[in-house]
């Protein structure tokens, strides 16, 4: 990887830790509240045992792809084009997953968890899981995957080594022209 | 600095297409580093034979590659090479192609009895009435009387001669260093006949022309290598190996005595161990691999730039080691050894790779070829629209890119074949720390290792695990802007001959 390569993996894994650990959440709390809030839910609350903990596992399963994605491309030795064209659909894989993952995570701890422990995170009885709106869960879908363009695309585009580095969709169009 | 070299029989033919490769791997300059010009002229009468065919290939595959350059490189393929063709002697002996027929044996008789004696005294029937299209059939004697008609004089009023020594004329009047270097075997028939007299006549004629700065050098060839077979009853007269040290005694007698009226330098090579060749009558047939004696004879035209003040005369050289050769038996191997890894490794890189690529660019769009290989975007415009340049950069499926690209392939090809059987031509119970043979085949599996393509002390220092081609693209990837001296299917050979090694 050069140089350059480097400050930017660094740079752009330090935006994405400041942006999950604070600007979602600023986000949620000071812009849309009213889309997230349902009957009887404590936005903080849902934000500190709901959200967080859901964001927190996707930005490190994005982690540990991007750290898989960058271990497999530096490790290999592609003989031609087509060996490093063969990278895109894995990536495309990987990208998918994580999205889908990132969604699981949303019902699993706005959900599920509740429903598996029988308790109610609210203070309704018998509504043992966050009640979250219709165009709250359309929100968090669309958070999940700017948070997977954020902490996996960016920067594989920015840090994709050797002759994989415009390789990840739209690396050509933004840096292969230079 | 202008370069002559004359090939004179098979033989002969096999150091000039040596020759060449060292040319085109930059090994030929003169004493301020810059490339020499090198013109090329075969003399055989075998018109049919394969080692002709082989040498007049690589000479003409790298004057079309050069021309198809147009001076667009900085340190690939930048030697000139003018080939002025192929002459027979049997071409001014107004269709005669039998020795009783040069010789009118009729007419003798009639005017001078005695002479038609002695014509029949010195060759027996069946050498007279051998059919001389196939050469000399290894019988010096055969080739110095039919050589020994020839009159430069007359003969540089037409033809390839009168362009060769024109040029001579024209070079040394300009004030050039120039050298003329002739190339033949002295075992055989024509390189054994052919080599000294045709170095005596260039002699007499630059001193008749007063162009006494000329040297005139050359490189014979002794025995090294031996026949599978031999002839049937009906080949006729044919070379046979048991009388290659006759030969070669006897040339070396005549060189002795009067090798300085011929030659300012010479350089004999030989072997002890012999590579084996199936037999031949000569033709078609004859499929004689390169060999590295061949490649030894042509380092001493490259001997011969240096200063005219070299002293010696004759040249030998010898390996410190019973059966093996290495990159310390070549001369001047630092330099050497890295012209000719260069020169191996861009060969295999090219084919086997970068061509490869060029070829799959052409079957897709030219944003999804960039996405697999980045490196091209250096060389070729990103939108890949046809005819159109951006940046100087040309499209890749640009015509006259894919016509130069079409002209490297050819002739790495046959610089790739030769290093093949250089390395893998060897002879039995000898062996060579040289090159890797197996790695030297033109594949499509897009190869990607070159690590081992070169062996011995001529191989990068670089840490084998990213001697890769891979390790190139990555490389030119990298380069900025400003060390691109061009760009296209030009700059792409440049600057791969450059990352090469």
């Amino acid at each position: 990887m050069r140089n350059t390569q480097y400050i930017w993996l660094g740079i752009s894994v330090m935006c994405g830790i400041l942006w999950v650990f604070l600007g979602q959440s600023w986000l949620f709390l000071n812009i849309f509240p009213g889309l997230l809030v349902g009957p009887g839910l404590n936005l903080e609350e849902y934000l500190q045992t709901g959200s967080s903990p859901s964001f927190t596992i996707l930005w490190f399963s994005c982690l540990v792809a991007l750290f898989i994605w960058l271990y497999v491309t530096t490790t290999s030795r592609p003989r031609n084009g087509d060996e490093v064209r063969q990278m895109q659909p894995r990536w495309w894989l990987a990208a998918t997953l994580l999205v889908v993952l990132g969604w699981l995570y949303q019902l699993l701890f706005t959900v599920f968890i509740w429903q598996v422990r029988g308790q109610s995170p609210t203070n309704v009885s018998g509504m043992n899981y966050f009640p979250i709106p219709p165009a709250g869960w359309l929100l968090l879908m669309v958070f999940v995957i700017i948070d997977v363009i954020l902490l996996f695309w960016l920067p594989t585009l920015l840090a994709s080594p050797k002759t994989f580095r415009l390789v990840v969709p739209g690396a050509v169009r933004l840096m292969g022209g230079r | 600095m202008q370069l002559f070299a004359i090939g004179v029989g098979g033989s002969g033919a096999k150091c000039l297409e040596a020759l060449t490769h060292l040319h085109a791997c930059g090994l030929l300059k003169d004493t301020n580093g810059n490339p020499v010009r090198l013109g090329t002229f075969l003399v055989e009468p075998d018109q049919e034979s394969t080692l002709l065919t082989r040498a007049e290939t690589a000479i003409e595959r790298y004057s079309k590659m050069h021309a198809s350059l147009n001076k667009k490189t900085t340190t690939f393929a930048r030697g000139e090479l003018r080939h002025y063709g192929t002459w027979s002697p049997l071409s001014s002996s107004s269709g005669a192609i039998r020795l009783d027929q040069i010789f009118s044996r009729p007419v003798l008789r009639t005017q001078a009895a005695g002479l038609a004696s002695l014509f029949d005294c010195l060759f027996p029937p069946e050498e007279q009435s051998a059919d001389l299209v196939v050469g000399f059939r290894g019988r010096p004697p055969i080739g110095a009387a039919v050589m020994s008609r020839v009159s430069l004089a007359s003969e540089a009023q037409t033809g390839q001669w009168q362009q060769l020594l024109g040029d001579v004329k024209a070079a040394t009047g300009g004030g050039e260093t120039t050298i003329i270097h002739l190339f033949g075997s002295v075992f055989g028939g024509t390189g054994a006949a052919g080599v000294p007299t045709l170095g005596q006549m260039l002699k007499n004629w630059l001193r008749d022309e007063k162009l006494l700065s000329v040297r005139v050098n050359a490189s014979l060839l002794l025995p090294y290598f031996d026949f599978e077979g031999q002839g049937e009853e009906d080949t006729g007269v044919h070379a046979e190996a048991r009388n290659f040290q006759l030969n070669t005694d006897a040339a070396l007698q005549h060189l002795c005595a009067r090798g300085q009226s011929c030659f300012d330098h010479v350089y004999l090579i030989g072997s002890d161990i012999k590579a084996r060749y199936g037999f031949s009558i000569g033709g078609r047939s004859q499929e004689n691999a390169a060999h590295l004696v061949e490649l030894l004879a042509a380092l001493g035209a490259r001997h011969g730039l240096q200063p005219a003040a070299e002293t010696g005369y004759a040249y030998v050289i010898s390996r410190a080691k019973q059966n093996q050769i290495t990159w310390t038996d070549i001369p001047d191997n630092e330099v050497v050894g890295v012209g000719l890894a260069r020169g191996a490794r861009f060969a295999v890189a090219w084919l086997n790779n970068f061509s490869l690529e060029l070829d799959r660019a052409q079957t897709m769009p030219m944003l999804k070829f960039l996405s697999g290989a980045p490196w091209s975007r250096q060389f070729f415009q990103p939108n890949g629209q046809d005819n159109e340049f951006q940046g100087g950069r040309p499209s890749i499926r640009n015509v006259d890119e894919l016509n130069l690209k079409a002209a490297i392939d050819a002739y790495s090809e046959t610089l790739l074949q030769w290093f093949y059987q250089l390395s893998a031509n060897t002879g039995s119970g000898f062996s060579q720390e040289i090159f890797s043979p197996d790695l030297l085949r033109r594949n499509s599996s897009h190869e990607n290792d070159l690590a081992m393509v070169v062996r011995g002390s001529a191989r990068p220092t670089r840490d084998s695990h990213s001697d890769t081609v891979e390790s190139i693209k990555v490389r030119i990837d990298d380069l900025p802007k400003e060390q691109l001296t061009s760009r296209g299917v030009a700059g792409l050979a440049d600057t791969l001959w450059d990352q090469a090694y």
